[in-house]
């Protein structure tokens, strides 16, 4: 049993609700308009993926990808050409033609499930497997705190009405 | 003359003794409808010892096998009934399963070699196909495959060669993590095939991927109408009770709880309302 100060979940919550917190001290809540709404909610949405990609740090493929996903938009959104790591080309082709020989009928699905997870183009049907249960787990991890987060703010403002 | 040429193949290949594999290869040649193998004559193997006697191409990677189809497949073509070996070269693997056992089964001429403790099922095995009946056929259909990644068994009326042997271990390893899907995801029966699992992993991927995008707006509709400046308090208050356990949030929050900050939250379950 893991300890469970130092557990997944526990770590989202802290990086999350401190990402929150800093979202909101930036920007005025009091004006609601469309784009600050639409604002709000990417931020928000990046906020929530960063903070599990950050919980899980770099032991998965998929964190992993996500991370440079993060850190490569951050520096093309400053203006400097960054080193964005790609994944090997070569890798693509090898592991495409693997699944065509191997699975025939199911190389739709395994896309399909590529497009979905990150960083799944350059997995082989193995890894990807792997990586599709931490990151189904790690997802509802995620959606299980945001709607008890929703839930307490929910709470707290009809008490506080 | 066994022993000889096994001693000559001993250098580039690890090559077995043919006596102790002579047995197991006639009932196996039984397994073969051709049954170019004779029943009683154990020396017609000795011409298809070269064949017949690796063992270590099953043993261990596929990679060692490799390098060996290669000899096998010249070799295959200097002689007649070499195909019936391929299928039973794969007992021959099961009966040394590690590369110990090969030593013991050099050094030993008879059936010693199922003393062994790794091929001691084999060998028990073997000992009950004392005659050549059919029961080998189904004996060789019921034993398990070995729980190492690189041993498996090669069923009846399977390619034995080291590439669909390969094909077959990955496969198993993609049906192992397909069955640990099956048991996150809701939804996922035993009874569907592998494309209609796949469709559901992928539909459940989705779903919590919205679920999440759902939820972020719910947060920004909150938070445009909250003031997050009292949620800090709040924030301690949930980090410490997560640290101890996610449920009694859950249940400190529909019994209600007085926060250390300060902030009082109480409300009942009635007024949770639905959301």
């Amino acid at each position: 049993v893991k300890n469970p100060s130092s557990s997944l979940k526990s770590r989202f919550i802290t990086r999350f609700l401190g990402a929150l917190t800093k979202i909101n001290a930036e920007d005025p809540i009091s004006s609601p308009s469309p784009t600050r709404i639409l604002q709000l909610y990417r931020r928000i949405k990046v906020a929530s993926n960063k903070s599990m990609a950050y919980s899980v740090r770099s032991r998965r493929i998929w964190s992993r990808a996500m991370l440079s996903r993060f850190r490569s938009r951050r520096s093309a959104f400053s203006g400097r050409r960054s080193s964005v790591k790609t994944t090997n080309c070569t890798t693509i082709n090898v592991t495409i033609n693997e699944n065509k020989t191997a699975k025939g009928g199911l190389d739709m699905q395994t896309d399909e499930l590529r497009e979905l997870v990150p960083g799944g183009e350059a997995m082989d049907v193995c890894n990807l497997l792997d990586e599709t249960a931490h990151y189904i787990k790690c997802l509802t991890t995620q959606v299980q705190v945001m709607r008890k987060i929703v839930d307490f703010c929910h709470i707290s403002k009809k008490s506080s009405m | 003359m066994a022993d000889f040429s096994a001693q000559s193949y001993r250098q580039p290949f690890p090559f077995l003794d043919i006596d102790p594999t002579m047995e197991s290869l006639t009932q196996f040649a039984e397994l073969n409808p051709q049954s170019f193998i004779l029943d009683n004559s154990a020396f017609n193997f000795q011409t298809f010892f070269p064949l017949s006697v690796n063992d270590s191409l099953f043993s261990n990677q596929a990679s060692q096998g490799e390098t060996m189809s290669g000899f096998i497949h010249n070799s295959n073509q200097s002689s007649v009934s070499a195909q019936p070996i391929f299928s039973a070269k794969t007992e021959v693997e099961e009966i040394s399963n590690k590369r110990k056992a090969l030593d013991i089964l050099e050094s030993s001429s008879g059936n010693s070699s199922s003393s062994s403790p790794p091929v001691s099922e084999t060998g028990i095995k073997r000992r009950n196909n004392s005659g050549r009946g059919k029961r080998a056929k189904s004996n060789e259909k019921e034993m398990e495959k070995p729980k190492e990644v690189v041993h498996v068994r090669a069923r009846r009326g399977q390619a034995t060669d080291s590439h669909s042997l390969a094909e077959r271990v990955r496969r198993g390893k993609i049906n192992e993590r397909l069955r640990c899907l099956q048991d996150i995801v809701p939804g996922c029966y035993k009874t569907m095939g592998m494309a209609l699992m796949l469709d559901e992993i992928i539909n459940y991927v989705q779903s919590l991927q919205n679920q999440v995008e759902f939820l972020s707006m719910k947060l920004t509709a909150a938070s445009t109408y909250y003031d997050f400046n009292s949620e800090s308090d709040a924030m301690e208050r949930m980090q410490r009770e997560k640290a101890e356990e996610a449920k009694e949030l859950e249940r400190l929050m529909r019994e209600g709880y007085v926060g250390i900050g300060g902030v009082a939250c109480f409300h009942s379950s009635s007024t949770y309302g639905p959301l």
